[in-house]
Parts: structure tokens; sequence; C-alpha cells
């Protein structure tokens, strides 16, 4: 039934090896934690490579191991938040030490999680938006409105943080 | 403003693209893709067999019946027998494909066509109808589930296969695999043992001396598990000792709880995703030693 098996796999293997960066970030991005975003990129890749016969048409390889790794972190997030329900804020705090400039990185965590993936996809990735469609199984209309209302929400996010710095 | 949202962006890109996977996760990344290889292998392989065998059969079938006396015919068609008279062969194959949507579902049959008629045959053929007919249930409830789900936006990918598991003298366990891989990822498994002894189903309660607290002592013997293995590894989560949420921790198994037994004559006690760890680990499974349940086993 599918004759082009290792095709894929090869394409998905490399893929990962060249990108496994983006993922770690991305998951970074999400669960704040760096055994938890290992994890994530671990199990993605696991689990691309298992499926790889899965993977129709090869020239859409890259997407389609970003979107095993968007439903991995989305996973983990669940299953994070409904361990940490009462606990109030699941944020690690071993976040500060990753990043500089932590006022930056909360601006950009107070947005949803979609339109966050959007932002990051699009801006720090350089992916298309109907790439990003696809990663996120989402049609292209709800990703660019996501796209929109995410910068409107950083904008006014980092205006706050401005007024301040000045003052 | 468009120009402050560029700068807004790069500084927040350079935040971004700080972390870097470390080389001892990159190192547990590669070990993991190479797990996935050889399970991939291992699934394609027995996909294959199987087709191979029944393709097989098929051939020497039409070959040889017309010449050759039944006797022989009905020995050739014993050719992909597993496990005594109990062969599996696909029922029916649905595959669909679009742009968004993929499902790849092979439905098994355990059939036991030619085999001599006996008492323990007879039984074996009527354990096989209604295994069949729950595996048939389960695969279309999981293709209409799929069908209706098609015409959702997103991306829907369904997988059903399945594999023969025993190896013992005395059991045939079929596992019927059901992946769903649109979402979050979900696989559920189904375990159907048969006694090759006396044709039906085995469910756990056959195994033990009647009476017996079985389902206790085994379920004290998978909680020890879970908690050494969290013990041992951090990154292990079961729901056990969860103070905070106790109705979520694993009390006990139940009849309805899968299981099958294993090469070396072992029980091994299977659960789905979610139920007794978070989703994310997937489908789990625990060996229980020989010696646990020595004195109440039949």
């Amino acid at each position: 039934m599918f004759h082009r098996g290792n095709e894929q796999e090869e394409k998905i293997e490399q893929t990962i090896l060249e990108k496994y960066n983006s993922y770690y970030r991305m998951a970074m991005s999400f669960v704040h934690n760096e055994e938890d975003a290992a994890d994530i990129v671990q199990e993605g890749a696991y689990k691309a490579i298992k499926n790889s016969n899965s993977l129709k048409h090869i020239e859409y390889a890259e997407t389609w191991v970003y979107r095993i790794m968007m439903n991995e972190i989305y996973k983990r997030l669940n299953a994070k938040k409904a361990k940490s329900i009462d606990a109030g804020d699941f944020i690690d705090l071993k976040v500060e030490d990753k990043y500089e400039n932590i006022d930056l990185m909360r601006a950009l965590d107070s947005i949803p999680d979609n339109d966050k993936a959007v932002i990051q996809l699009k801006y720090f990735e350089d992916l298309k938006l109907d790439e990003i469609a696809y990663i996120l199984g989402e049609n292209l209309s709800t990703v660019k409105s996501r796209l929109y209302r995410g910068l409107k929400k950083l904008r006014c996010k980092m205006d706050d943080l401005d007024m301040k710095g000045d003052d | 403003m468009p120009n402050n949202d560029d700068k807004i962006l790069k500084l927040l890109k350079e935040q971004y693209e700080k972390p870097m996977m470390s080389d001892k996760d990159i190192c547990k990344m590669k070990q993991r893709m190479e797990k996935g290889k050889e399970e991939k292998r291992l699934l394609s392989k027995k996909r294959s067999y199987m087709r191979l065998a029944i393709a097989a059969a098929a051939v020497l079938a039409i070959l040889i019946l017309p010449n050759i006396s039944s006797a022989v015919a009905h020995a050739m068609e014993n050719i992909p027998v597993l496990g005594g008279f109990f062969k599996v062969i696909t029922f029916r194959d649905y595959h669909y494909e679009d742009e968004r949507n993929i499902a790849d579902v092979v439905i098994p049959e355990i059939s036991t066509e030619g085999s001599t008629d006996n008492s323990s045959t007879d039984a074996g053929k009527k354990t096989a109808d209604e295994i069949n007919a729950e595996i048939r249930e389960i695969a279309n409830k999981w293709i209409e589930e799929f069908k209706s789900n098609m015409e959702n936006e997103g991306y829907h990918n369904i997988m059903i296969d399945s594999e023969v598991i025993a190896t013992t003298e005395d059991y045939f366990t079929l596992k019927l695999i059901c992946f769903w891989a649109a979402g979050s990822g979900y696989e559920e498994n189904h375990f159907y043992t048969i006694d090759l002894n006396t044709g039906k189903k085995v469910e756990l309660a056959d195994l033990f001396k009647e009476g017996s607290d079985y389902r206790r002592i085994i379920s004290e013997n998978i909680k020890k598990q879970m908690r050494e293995q969290m013990a041992a590894d951090d990154s292990i989560k079961y729901w056990i000792d969860n103070e905070e949420y106790p109705e979520w921790n694993f009390n006990e198994i139940t009849d309805e709880t899968s299981f099958y037994i294993n090469g070396n004559g072992e029980i091994v006690i299977c659960f789905n995703e979610g139920e007794v760890a978070p989703a994310y680990v997937g489908t789990v499974e625990f060996t229980i030693p020989k010696d646990v349940v020595a004195d109440i086993l039949k």
C-alpha cells in the first residue's frame, strides 16, 4: 500500500535534525520548562518517524512535523493546566533564567495560546499563513484574525511596559 | 505603528531564540527516533506478512482445488494458521484520502474455517463470531466518527490495525489498535484472548480460583510498580497518591480492564490513554510477576 515509506521517513528525519531547536523554542515558550520542552520534542520526533507512512505529500514534511510538535505542546499544556488548576500560577519560575528580558516574554505569554502560536510561527519561524493554518488545523481566515488580534494585544501590553519604563 | 511592531517583534525574537536544546536531550531525541523507526518496521512487516499469507493461500486454493482431493486443499488452507485453528484474515479494508483527511483502516477477522469439527472448535467458532462482531462494531464507530469529523475544519487521520500477540500454547490474543492522529492524538487498544483448549474467550476472572481476590492483588502490584517507576524517574507520572485530585487516582482494576498473557505466561494488564496516567503518556502496560498471583491462579 505504501511504497514510499523510506523516502518519507528520510525526509522527516532530515527535517527533524535540521529544525529541532525551532520545535524546542516553540515548546519552551509554552511550557516554560526545559525538561518538558525536551520531552515534547523527543516524543514528537518519535511519533513523526513512527507514523511517517501517513505523510502523503512529501513536500509538506516540514509543516507536517510542526503540526505533530504543536499537538504535543498542547497535549502537555492541557495536562499541566489540569494538574495545577488550583495552584494558580502555573508558569514555572525557571523561565527567568532562560530569557534575559522577562517582561517582554511575559507580554507574549499574556496572549491566548493559539494567537501566540500564530505570531511565533509567522514572525519567529518565518512560516506562511497557509502553512500555519495547516499546522494549527484551522482555516486561513481564523489564522489571520488570530494574527491581528494577537498583534493588537501585544502592542497594548508593550505600551504599558514602555510607560512604566519612562516613569 | 507598523515600525513599532517591527521593533517589538525583533526584540521578542531575540528573546524567543535564546533557549537551545542540550546535547543530552538531542541525543535522547535521536534515540527516540530510532525507536520510532524500529516500531514502524515491525508494524509494516507484520502487515505485509499478513497480506502475503492471505494472498498466498488464495493463490494456492485456486491452483490446487480443481485437481487435488479436498483433504489436501483443506491442509493448504491452513497455511496462515496462527495459534492452532484460529487464523486472522482481513475482513474489510477502508481507505480514504483527500487533502485534509486520511483513513487507513484494516479490520481483522478471526477465522476458524477449515478446522475439523469437534466440541471445542464449535465453541471456538462461536467465540470468533462474537469477537468479530465486537471488532466490527468498534471499527464502524471509528469510521462513522471519522466521516462526521471530515466535514469539520481541520485535519483528520485514523488508523486501525491489528496484531496477534499471544505466543503461548494455550492462548491466542488479538490486539486491535485504533489510532486517531488528529487533534491531540489518541490511541485505544482492545485485547481479545481465546483459550486454545476450550475455544472460549478468556476473561480475567477465568484465570483465577473462584472467590480469590485477584482484582485487589493485581491492583496492589500495579500500584507498587507505579510508585517504583515514579521514584526512579521524575518524568514518569501516574495517577496515584495525588492528594489534590484523589478522584483521579488509580484504585482497582475491573473485570473490563484489558489484559493479555505474554510469551512467558505472565499476565499483562493494559490501560488506555488517560486511564491511569496523563493522556500524553499514551497507553500503558504492567506485567504482573508470576509469584504475585501464583497462589490464586487456577
